[in-house]
C-alpha cells in the first residue's frame, strides 16, 4: 500500500488510528506490530515471511552481540553475522537479475535470471536492521529485550517502505516509552497532509511533463529547451515526491509517538554539491558515513585512502538507488564532484558568490538527474547530448509546454525555498491558528480530488 | 502549540478521514457510471488464492476508488483546478475555450504504410476512392492551445496523393466551411452539417452534382448530447451539443446485419437519444454490415463503403442518389472487403475514415485480401 492512495487515506489511516488510540498503552507497539504487518502484507503477501525472518534473525543477534560482549571477537562475528544475512537478503531479492545478466556476459556462462519482484522497502528495512545490531555492539543503544518492540521498529509502516531509514539507537528509547499528546497528534497531522499535498499536488503533476519529454524524446522531436524542461521538471518530481514522503512518515511517526530524523534540508538551496549530499536524503548519506564511510578510515590515512573510501561509498550509494548501470554511473558522477571540489575546487569556491554557487551546484544535480532518470545507458546518453546541444533548439510546442506549467514551475521553485516556512514563521500566532485548519482542510481537499481524478478512467465507445 | 490549536488540527484531520470512510460505507454501491460510461468496480470475492497473489487487494482498491463519494464531483474538481494552472490539456484532450478537440499522437508509422498498401491492393482490382477525413486537430488547428502538439494529418494526405490512389478530397471542403460547426463540440465525430460538406466532396469525386443544403430541412433531434471527448477529459461544464437529423426517412430501406442475419432496421435510431451515445442514433451505431436502398434513386448504381462510424451520418445523403449503398465495418466485419463487392455486384467502393481511425486501425488489412 502507498500513503498517497484512497484505500490508505480513507480506510487504513482512520481505521489504525482508531484501533492504536483505542488499545491501553502497554499493547500499544503490539497493535502497531499487527497493522503494520498488515499494510505490508497488502500487496504482496508472501513477502510476510522475508520480513518475520529477518526481524527474528536480527533481534536474535542483537542479543548475542550484547551477551558476548566481553568476547569482542566473538560479538564481531555476531555483527557480521547479521550484516551478512541483512546484504545476502538485499542482494538475492534486488540484484541477482542485475548480476547474473552481467556475469553472463562478462564470463561467457549462463547464469539464470529470477524476475522475482522486488519485495516492498527491503533497501530501507535491510538497512535499518543491519544499524541495530551494529548500534547495539558500539553500545549506542541497548539490545531490546522484547521482540514486540523490536518487530514493530523493523516494521513499522510509516517508514517502512520509502523512509526515512531511521537508526535504531534513533528510537530506542521511545521503542520502550513514548508520549502520546494531541499536541504530538496535531503537529503530526499537519506534517503529514503537507507531504500528502507534495506528493500528490506537485509531484504527481510535475511528473506529467517530464513524461512529456521522454514522449518527445521517442517521437524524435525533442529540443535542447524540451530536454532541460524535463530535466528541470524530473528533478522537482523526485524532490517533492520523495521529500513529501518523508514529511507523511515523519508525521505519521510523530503521531503515534516518534520522532523521527529529517531527511530533507532545503537540498535545492545548497552552495556546493557536497552540501547537497549533507541536505538531501540525509538518513542516507549519514547511514553511509557512520556505517562505512568512518569504519573504512573516512579522510584520516592519506589522499590515497580517501579518495579510495569516497569511491567505495558513492559506489555503494549510487547501487543502492538501484540495480542497474545508471546508478552506478550516477554515484561516481557524484564522487567525481566531490573527489573534484574537495582536491581542485575547494579554495576558488570559497571565492564565487553565493548565487553563482548554487547556480553551479543546481547545474551539477540536475545534469545528474538525467543519469539517474533513465536506466536504459544508451537512451540517457542521447538524451543528455541533445540537452548539450545535439538537436534543435526550441520549437513551439516547448512554448506550449512551459505556458501549460508556467505557474506549477513558479510555485515549486518557491515551494523549494525556505519562503514559505519564513512567512509562516512570520504570522501572529492567532493568524496562524487560523489560516493552519483552512489550510489542512483545503489541502486535504485538493489531494483527494487529484486522487479520485487518478482513478478516472472513462471507457470510450469509439476505441476498441 | 496552544491545546485548543491542537484541538482543531486533530478533529478536523479525523474527521475528514473517517468521515469520507463512514459516508463511504454507508453510500449504497453504484452499478455504472454516467460521466465515465463504464461499470463500476464492484466488492471483490474473497477466495484464498486472490488474497496470496495479491489480486483481492488490488480489487478492493478498484471497489473503494470507484464507488469513492461524489467521485465526479471530486474529478471535476481536480480538472478545474489544472485549467486555473493554466493547463488545457486534459487526459489528451485540450480544451479550447467552450469546445474540446481530441489530440492526434505520433501514430505507428509501419502500421499507417500496412494499411495504405491494403487500400492500394484493393484500389488494383476494382473502382476504389478513398476518403480520409481530418479530425477537427487539423481543421480547427488555429482553436488549439498555441503550439499544442498534435500529429500532422496533411502530411498523410500527400502521402496518399504520392501513391496513386484517387482521392475525395474532404479537406479543403471542410477547410472553406471551418467557420461553421463541422464538428461536435463534445465529440470527435463531424456533425450532420460536416457530414453534409464531407458528402458534397464525394459527389464532386464521383463526378456527379451534390444536391444543395437547401433542400433539406433539419430537425433537431436532440440538445442533450454530451459525447466522447466530454467523457474522455472530464471537462463536464461545457453545453451540450445539439444532433440534427437532415434527411427524410420515407422511401429509404434500411437492413442491418448484425448477428449473421438481415434485420429490418432505420435510419435513425431514436432509442439512442435517450442514452449516454447519441451519436449511435444514426443507422443504430456500430454493426458489421447494413444496406441502405432507395427504390427511387436515379442512379441504378451500388456504392461500397468502407468505413468507421464517420460515414453513419454520411450515408444517408449518398443514398439519396444510389439505389444501393452498403457499409462494411471491418472491426466487425472479418472477411475480404473484395469477395464481397464482387458478390454484391458492387460498382463503386468508397474507403472512409477519419484520419485518428485510419492510422491506428488494425483491420484494414482485409481490404487488402
Amino acid at each position: 500500500m502507498v500513503f498517497s492512495s484512497l484505500t490508505f487515506l480513507f480506510a487504513y489511516l482512520p481505521i489504525t488510528l482508531l484501533l492504536y488510540f483505542i488499545t491501553p498503552l502497554k499493547a500499544r507497539n503490539l497493535m502497531l506490530l499487527i497493522v503494520s504487518m498488515l499494510f505490508y502484507a497488502w500487496g504482496e503477501p508472501i513477502y510476510i515471511g522475508i520480513m518475520v525472518l529477518s526481524i527474528l534473525i536480527d533481534y536474535v543477534h542483537g542479543f548475542l552481540v550484547e551477551k558476548y560482549r566481553a568476547d569482542d571477537r566473538k560479538a564481531r562475528w555476531f555483527v557480521a553475522q547479521s550484516v551478512i544475512f541483512n546484504l545476502l537478503v538485499l542482494g538475492f531479492f534486488k540484484y541477482w537479475d542485475f548480476l547474473a545478466v552481467n556475469l553472463s556476459q562478462l564470463l561467457g556462462i549462463s547464469i539464470p535470471q529470477m524476475h522475482i519482484p522486488l519485495p516492498l522497502g527491503i533497501s530501507f528495512f535491510t538497512f535499518q536492521t543491519m544499524s541495530y545490531t551494529i548500534d547495539v555492539y558500539r553500545q549506542d543503544a541497548p539490545a531490546q529485550r522484547s521482540l514486540i518492540a523490536f518487530g514493530t521498529f523493523v516494521t513499522m509502516f510509516p517508514q517502512l517502505i520509502a523512509g526515512p531509514i531511521v537508526k535504531y539507537k534513533t528510537v530506542a528509547e521511545e521503542l520502550n516509552v513514548r508520549k502520546h499528546t494531541m499536541e504530538n497528534f496535531a503537529l503530526g497531522a499537519r506534517r503529514f497532509t503537507v507531504g500528502l499535498a507534495k506528493k500528490v499536488l506537485l509531484a504527481n503533476s510535475i511528473g506529467q511533463l517530464w513524461e512529456q519529454s521522454l514522449a518527445s524524446q521517442d517521437a524524435g522531436t525533442l529540443t535542447v529547451a524540451g530536454g532541460w524542461l524535463g530535466l528541470l521538471a524530473f528533478g522537482f518530481q523526485i524532490y517533492f515526491d520523495f521529500s513529501g514522503y518523508s514529511d507523511m512518515a515523519i508525521g505519521l511517526g510523530r503521531i503515534f509517538g516518534f520522532q523521527f530524523n529529517e531527511n530533507f534540508d532545503y537540498p535545492y538551496l545548497s552552495a556546493s554539491v557536497s552540501e547537497f549530499w549533507r541536505r538531501w536524503h540525509m538518513s542516507l548519506t549519514s547511514w553511509f558515513r557512520e556505517y562505512l564511510y568512518i569504519p573504512l578510515g573516512g579522510n584520516r590515512g592519506g589522499t590515497a585512502k580517501s579518495l579510495r573510501n569516497l569511491l567505495i561509498v558513492w559506489l555503494c550509494t549510487g547501487f543502492w538507488h538501484g540495480a542497474s548501470w545508471n546508478f552506478v554511473l550516477w554515484g561516481l558522477y557524484f564522487a567525481g564532484w566531490l573527489i573534484l571540489e574537495k582536491y581542485v575546487l575547494c579554495d576558488f569556491l570559497e571565492t564565487v558568490p553565493n548565487g553563482l554557487r548554487r547556480i553551479y551546484t543546481l547545474f551539477a544535480v540536475f545534469v545528474g538527474w538525467g543519469l539517474f532518470a533513465i536506466e536504459d545507458l544508451e537512451q540517457c546518453m542521447a538524451y543528455l547530448a541533445i540537452c548539450f546541444g545535439g538537436g534543435t533548439v526550441w520549437s513551439d510546442a516547448d512554448g506550449y509546454l512551459f505556458r501549460s506549467y508556467a505557474i506549477l514551475l513558479a510555485v515549486l521553485v518557491i515551494a523549494s525555498t525556505t519562503v514559505g516556512k519564513r512567512v509562516w514563521e512570520s504570522l501572529p500566532v492567532r493568524v496562524a491558528e487560523i489560516a493552519a485548519p483552512i489550510l489542512m482542510l483545503a489541502g486535504l481537499f485538493l489531494c483527494t480530488a487529484y486522487l479520485v481524478d487518478s482513478s478516472y478512467n472513462p471507457f470510450l465507445y469509439f476505441r476498441f | 502549540m496552544t491545546k485548543a490549536y491542537s484541538r482543531t488540527l486533530t478533529v478536523l484531520f479525523c474527521a475528514f478521514l473517517g468521515g469520507l470512510l463512514a459516508w463511504h460505507i454507508v453510500l449504497p454501491d453504484r452499478s455504472t457510471s454516467e460521466a465515465e460510461n463504464r461499470t463500476l468496480a464492484q466488492f471483490p470475492e474473497f477466495s484464498w488464492k486472490t488474497l496470496a497473489d495479491g489480486s483481492y487487494a488490488k480489487g478492493i482498491e478498484a471497489y473503494f476508488a470507484d464507488q469513492f463519494p461524489m467521485r465526479d464531483t471530486w474529478t471535476g474538481a481536480k480538472v478545474r483546478t489544472e485549467q486555473m494552472l493554466g493547463k488545457r490539456e486534459f487526459h489528451a484532450v485540450y480544451l479550447c475555450e467552450d469546445r474540446l478537440i481530441a489530440a492526434v499522437p505520433e501514430p505507428d508509422h509501419a502500421l499507417v504504410a500496412r494499411n495504405l498498401a491494403s487500400v492500394k491492393k484493393l484500389s488494383e482490382r476494382m473502382p476504389v476512392l478513398i476518403g480520409l477525413i481530418p479530425s477537427a486537430a487539423d481543421i480547427w488547428q488555429e482553436k488549439l492551445p498555441s503550439g499544442a502538439p498534435s500529429w500532422d494529418q496533411q502530411g498523410l494526405l500527400e502521402q496518399v496523393k504520392a501513391m496513386g490512389i484517387k482521392q475525395i478530397e474532404f479537406r479543403p471542403v471542410l477547410q472553406r466551411h471551418r467557420q461553421e460547426p463541422v464538428f461536435y463540440r463534445t465529440d470527435h465525430h463531424w456533425t450532420t452539417l460536416g457530414a453534409y460538406y464531407g458528402y458534397r466532396a464525394v459527389m464532386y469525386a464521383l463526378g456527379q452534382e451534390p444536391l444543395p443544403k437547401e433542400t433539406f430541412l433539419p430537425e433537431t433531434a436532440s440538445g442533450t448530447f454530451y459525447g466522447t471527448l466530454y467523457s474522455q477529459s472530464g471537462v463536464h461544464w461545457l453545453e451540450p451539443d445539439t444532433i440534427e437529423f437532415w434527411i427524410p426517412e420515407d422511401g429509404l430501406t434500411v437492413t442491418s446485419w448484425r448477428s449473421g442475419k438481415p434485420q429490418p432496421s432505420m435510419l435513425y435510431d431514436r432509442s439512442y437519444l435517450e442514452r449516454k451515445d447519441q451519436y449511435s442514433a444514426f443507422l443504430g451505431g456500430n454493426q458489421p454490415l447494413c444496406v441502405i436502398e432507395n427504390e427511387n434513386a436515379a442512379r441504378q448504381e451500388k456504392l461500397l463503403l468502407v468505413r468507421d462510424s464517420y460515414s453513419d451520418a454520411l450515408a444517408p445523403f449518398l443514398a439519396q442518389h444510389y439505389q444501393q449503398v452498403h457499409l462494411l465495418d471491418l472491426r466487425y466485419y472479418h472477411d475480404s472487403v473484395a469477395k464481397y463487392a464482387e458478390e454484391q455486384d458492387i460498382d463503386q467502393v468508397l474507403v472512409l475514415y477519419s484520419i485518428p481511425n485510419f492510422i491506428t486501425d488494425r483491420n484494414l488489412v482485409l481490404a487488402g485480401r
